[in-house]
């Protein structure tokens, strides 16, 4: 249903430890974000893209059509960061309309390029993690990380729930069809609005239904797992610390140089 | 070709290329990789005191009556489901709805600070909608000021003795709205115009995201409307455990 997290059960990374997969994707973003040069985010974006391609075993077209998932806020986005609307018109084009230019300039230009490669970066390292780690494992390394158990446990029990309700959104849509909910517009607003007051209703029933199962089964205020253990691998943090380094010396060196290229 | 004729041809392109790409538009999510640092950080840290406030509520409500625990993760579930479900439109072309008003209203403001902010995350990590870097300014336009101001809106409103139907429209649709003011904002104070500054560079986001935001506001406004009358007429006892029933 959720295409994101069946892939992650299939990867080949999944049972690679948790907290190495978070550790590398959260220092690699940094990098991106705090340099925002084109080289590094190519960089980053070969190096995330060879590891969920060929380490994690995730088809290259799959993989391609994920990435051009958020194109349009990027379209959209970019365009309204790199063109103006002025009296004067600026160096790299200029269209006029009326008495204003529709224009832009070369550091406009050189600013969206590199905002469009640090955002596909900084989205294929978001990709690498999610698409290797399944959310329970994100929640032991958050809770290593001493994240309330409040809020841990709701995200658990909301993660477990998505995909329940999601399944019932879908069965109610597919027999709403069957009778032709959706002949015309109006038709099929209001049985978008029956169907999701109908999950509403079912998901409180539910809730209830949980919490007696809960309890039945001596629950005192903690829900209790058994986390899956995968110890890091000596080589893997060893790899992942050269890169690291590697990344930041690089981020460092391009500061200093003045940003270019 | 006449001039007229190109330029109908012209303004014709415009329009399709316009509808091609609105149909993959969602919710203003700031997308990963997208603020600098600093804004990153700064949103988050003024995030906080509201998640916190929550995170207090959340706590409150649970001490006094355990089995809320259960009550909130479906609600969490929920507003992640309505927020994930294509909605019908005109196009067919597919666009969400936020649902932070709709929780709003349900479950009161606080609450959903929390409950949007555990969304957000799952949002970024399932759907890859929004980002771990932008969670903070997400947080704040979707989790935060969305719904104080659709709730405002809400209470404001039934002070005034307005239509029930009128009430929920007003906030459901304002709360989304404001929710892209804001988002616009967010951008443009990362993002300077080179000509003219901040305050042209909010005109140019809200301008650019008008296409797509302004008629779904209306329809969220729509379906929240109808949704909360199909509530009201099949749920009381399932409305008042939430609390929405309580005054009435």
């Amino acid at each position: 249903m959720i295409i994101i997290d069946r892939l992650c059960y299939c990867s080949k990374l999944r049972y690679v430890n948790a907290g190495e997969k978070s550790a590398f994707t959260v220092l690699t973003l940094a990098a991106c974000i705090l340099s925002r040069s084109c080289a590094v985010a190519l960089f980053v974006l070969a190096a995330t893209g060879v590891l969920t391609v060929y380490k994690g075993g995730l088809p290259l077209f799959r993989y391609l059509k994920l990435m051009s998932m958020p194109a349009a806020f990027l379209l959209l986005g970019t365009a309204a960061i790199f063109i103006n609307i002025s009296k004067v018109p600026l160096g790299a084009f200029a269209f006029s309309a009326g008495s204003y230019y529709i224009t832009g300039s070369f550091q406009g230009l050189r600013q969206g390029a590199e905002l469009i490669l640090t955002a596909l970066a900084g989205i294929s390292c978001l990709y690498f993690l999610s698409l290797s780690t399944p959310v329970t494992d994100i929640l032991t390394v958050l809770k290593r990380l001493h994240v309330p158990a409040l809020i841990l446990e709701l995200m658990l029990l909301i993660y477990r729930y998505i995909f329940v309700m999601l399944k019932l959104a879908e069965d109610i849509t597919v027999s709403q069809h069957a009778r032709l909910g959706n002949r015309n517009l109006a038709a099929s607003r209001k049985s978008f609005a029956a169907m999701v007051s109908s999950i509403f209703i079912l998901s409180i029933r539910r809730s209830g239904q949980l919490y007696d199962a809960l309890e039945s089964r001596c629950y005192n205020g903690t829900l209790r797992v058994l986390p899956e253990d995968h110890p890091a691998k000596a080589s893997e943090v060893f790899c992942i610390a050269v890169f690291e380094l590697f990344l930041y010396l690089a981020v460092i060196f391009l500061k200093l140089s003045g940003g270019m290229p | 070709m006449t001039q007229n004729q190109k330029k109908l041809i012209a303004a014709a392109a415009v329009f399709s290329i316009a509808w091609g790409i609105c149909p993959a538009a969602n919710a203003m999510h700031i997308m990963e990789g997208y603020l600098p640092a600093g804004y990153c950080i700064a949103w988050g840290v003024l995030s906080l005191p509201f998640l916190v406030a929550g995170f207090m509520r959340i706590k409150k409500t649970l001490d006094e009556n355990r089995r809320a625990l259960t009550l909130l993760a479906m609600s969490g579930a929920f507003i992640f489901v309505i927020s994930s479900l294509k909605i019908p439109s005109v196009t067919g072309s597919c666009s969400h709805m936020t649902g932070t008003g709709l929780g709003a209203i349900l479950f009161g403001p606080c609450t959903v600070s929390i409950l949007g902010l555990i969304v957000l995350i799952f949002q970024a990590i399932l759907l890859a909608h929004g980002g771990l870097t932008s969670l903070g300014a997400n947080t704040f336009s979707m989790a935060i000021a969305g719904p104080f101001i659709s709730y405002g809106i809400y209470m404001l409103c039934r002070k005034c003795k307005l239509s029930r139907l009128a009430t929920v429209f007003l906030a459901a649709s304002a709360g989304d709205l404001f929710t892209y003011c804001v988002t616009s904002v967010q951008l443009a104070l990362s993002y300077p115009s080179e000509a003219g500054g901040i305050s042209a560079s909010v005109l140019k986001f809200l301008g650019v995201f008008a296409p797509t935001q302004l008629p779904l506001a209306v329809v969220e406004g729509l379906l929240t409307t109808a949704i909360v009358l199909c509530l009201e007429s099949y749920a009381k006892p399932e409305l008042k455990s939430v609390g929405y029933l309580k005054e009435v």
